[in-house]
């Protein structure tokens, strides 16, 4: 019963990701990018429609099942009659994928179940903030009946009751419909959000740049330990870095497919539920409404501003009511806002808080991903081997994706300095998982502006190739495959 | 592809060593027949035999609170109802005695439920 639910959810966002961008339903990856896109949009669509039904009606299982349902049964009619009427998402045209990189792929994607499912057999509860903040918020609203508001009780301490419900909602939801607390669905749920972050980043730098730049980056994004680590423990943060891609992801799209203004109503979903999420959501809502004008008055004019703002903000509109309806209705004030101004300008007037910000944010560069070298040094040597092209098609997405991540990087880097008073420990246990919110939005980008490798050398001799009539044949000792137009690569 | 596989083995390793006493698991079980005991607006008071400056202190009452929930469980004894989490074979009478506590029911595995006479 769990899994149906889980399943059920997953439908409600395949369903209307099909609606968005709809096309035949069969292995390709188009309904790769639909089924990892489905994820985030089910579980976001499931935890608002929870949460309203609980703040509305209580705590009804009927009321529940029957939203639920009929969203769903909606969904899937509404995508099985979409016609193909949008664009069709397919591989990017590059060099030649080895079959090798395949594999490789294949090995690192079952590496990393390996771990996720060792992690989960060893902790299945998750770690500490999974039971002391996210799970136990699942349980008051799951066990708490009509008390379910005791969540929201100042008096538990370290439970951050301004939290917002995302993740504890679909639990919680996901409990309620199958009428029984199973530890399965927060792993469930974390596995999800993993596999989702993976398929999403695979299957839109596969669009936006071809297959073997998108296994490369799903090799990178899969071996890094300690972004599987961060899944299994059922923090908020993977769910947290999905939307952030998601958004960035669609919004690339965009650029790429500028008359289908679809991939904008999307963007403006996932963005809308980052603060659904976490509260910093709310400083990425920000920092991308402002990097994408940024982008598009600086590469595009204002023509483009208008229709895509609308059709972002359309889609923003029911999580950000939601979340609104609940920091407004229901949060107490978040604690570490309702600091004095005094002591935040006193906070920040303190130079070494500042040094020791940007000192942990430099050593939390080095050790990201947990990588037996350092990943920053890895990327530089690929870098230096295939060199960076922006084609110009490509710079509003990429201005888009770089502006929102430095604008996310900086309202957290002043956070760290204006806000804990004891800044050395919140460094400690928050600055890796803040970074790596950004991680997967961050090799997007990279990937992005990077070269395709090419790693396929198709040898032609002379005396194999066709003579032509009348014009001298001057053999050649070898030839590659001709490169793309805008490739500058030096790996051959 | 070499730190995933490392990273593998050493999880492995980890995993096959672990001998898994303290965790999650352990206070479900512990505290599992109390929590059945428990109306779901129930505000607890709490005490530890652990030593205020442990560091396990802290995770072992906010285990306490993920197990009791929906039950708020507050870090102090000043309440009617004072759940004791002890580690001793027998829970401390002398310690009991001062703070004005007085057994009600004792749920065994270092689960010991105390009425505060002081309220």
């Amino acid at each position: 019963m769990t899994f149906l639910c889980i399943a059920l959810v997953w439908l409600i966002g395949f369903g209307v990701a099909r609606f968005l961008f709809p096309a035949p339903l069969r292995g390709s990856l188009h309904s790769v990018f639909l089924f990892s896109l489905g994820i985030g949009l089910g579980i976001g669509i499931a935890c608002c429609l929870y949460f309203i039904c609980l703040a509305l009606f209580g705590p009804n299982w009927l009321i529940l099942a029957g939203f639920g349902t009929i969203i769903a049964v909606a969904a899937i009619l509404r995508s099985m009659n979409a016609t193909n009427r949008g664009v069709a998402l397919e591989w990017a045209s590059g060099p030649a994928t080895p079959a090798y990189l395949t594999w490789f792929l294949v090995l690192a994607a079952a590496m990393a179940a390996s771990m996720f499912v060792i992690l989960c057999l060893e902790k299945p509860h998750g770690e500490w903030d999974a039971w002391s903040i996210w799970n136990l918020k699942a349980r008051f609203l799951f066990r708490g009946g009509d008390s379910w508001k005791n969540l929201l009780s100042s008096q538990i301490p370290n439970s951050h009751p301004d939290y917002p419900l995302l993740l504890p909602s679909i639990v919680a939801m996901c409990w309620t419909l199958a009428r029984g607390e199973s530890i399965s669905v927060p792993i469930a749920v974390a596995f999800l959000f993993t596999l989702g972050v993976c398929g999403l980043l695979v299957s839109s730098i596969g669009i936006l740049r071809g297959k073997t730049q998108a296994f490369v980056a799903g090799i990178v994004v899969l071996a890094a330990a300690s972004f599987v680590q961060l899944g299994a423990m059922q923090y908020a943060d993977l769910p947290m870095s999905f939307h952030i891609l998601a958004t960035l992801a669609l919004l690339c799209l965009q650029d790429r497919f500028p008359d289908d203004l679809r991939f904008s109503i999307a963007a403006g979903l996932t963005a809308g539920f980052a603060p659904w999420t976490k509260n910093e959501g709310w400083l990425f809502l920000g920092a991308v409404v402002l990097a994408r004008l940024v982008a598009i008055l600086r590469f595009e004019g204002r023509a483009g501003l208008g229709p895509q703002f609308l059709r972002f903000a359309a889609g923003a509109l029911l999580p950000v009511a939601v979340v609104a309806f609940f920091k407004i209705h229901f949060a107490p004030p978040n604690d570490v806002l309702a600091q004095r101004p005094s002591d935040l300008i006193a906070h920040l007037a303190v130079f070494g808080r500042w040094i020791i910000t940007l000192q942990g944010l430099a050593k939390v560069l080095f050790v990201i991903g947990g990588f037996l070298l350092p990943i920053v040094l890895i990327l530089a040597l690929y870098w230096f081997l295939v060199r960076f092209h922006v084609a110009e098609r490509d710079r509003t997405p990429l201005a888009t994706v770089l502006l929102a991540l430095g604008l996310m990087l900086a309202g957290e880097f002043v956070a760290y300095v204006a806000f804990p008073p004891d800044i050395v420990t919140q460094l400690n246990v928050s600055l890796e998982r803040l970074v790596m919110q950004l991680w997967p939005a961050g090799l997007l980008a990279f990937f992005l502006a990077a070269n395709p490798p090419q790693l396929v050398t198709t040898r032609v001799y002379g005396a194999a190739r066709p003579k032509l009539a009348g014009k001298s044949q001057k053999p050649k000792p070898r030839t590659t495959v001709p490169k793309p137009a805008s490739s500058t690569m030096r790996l051959n | 592809m070499a730190s995933g596989f490392w990273q593998l083995l050493d999880l492995f390793s980890d995993y096959t060593r672990s001998t898994a006493t303290f965790g999650v698991a352990s206070f479900e079980d512990r505290f599992s027949d109390f929590r059945k005991t428990l109306a779901p607006h129930t505000v607890l008071g709490y005490l530890s035999d652990n030593p205020v400056n442990d560091p396990s202190n802290q995770s072992e009452f906010n285990l306490t609170q993920y197990t009791l929930a929906p039950a708020i469980v507050l870090p102090t004894i000043d309440q009617r109802l004072v759940v004791v989490n002890y580690h001793s074979r027998t829970p401390d009478q002398a310690v009991l005695h001062s703070r004005h506590l007085t057994p009600i029911r004792d749920f065994g595995k270092g689960v010991l439920l105390c009425r505060n006479d002081a309220r």
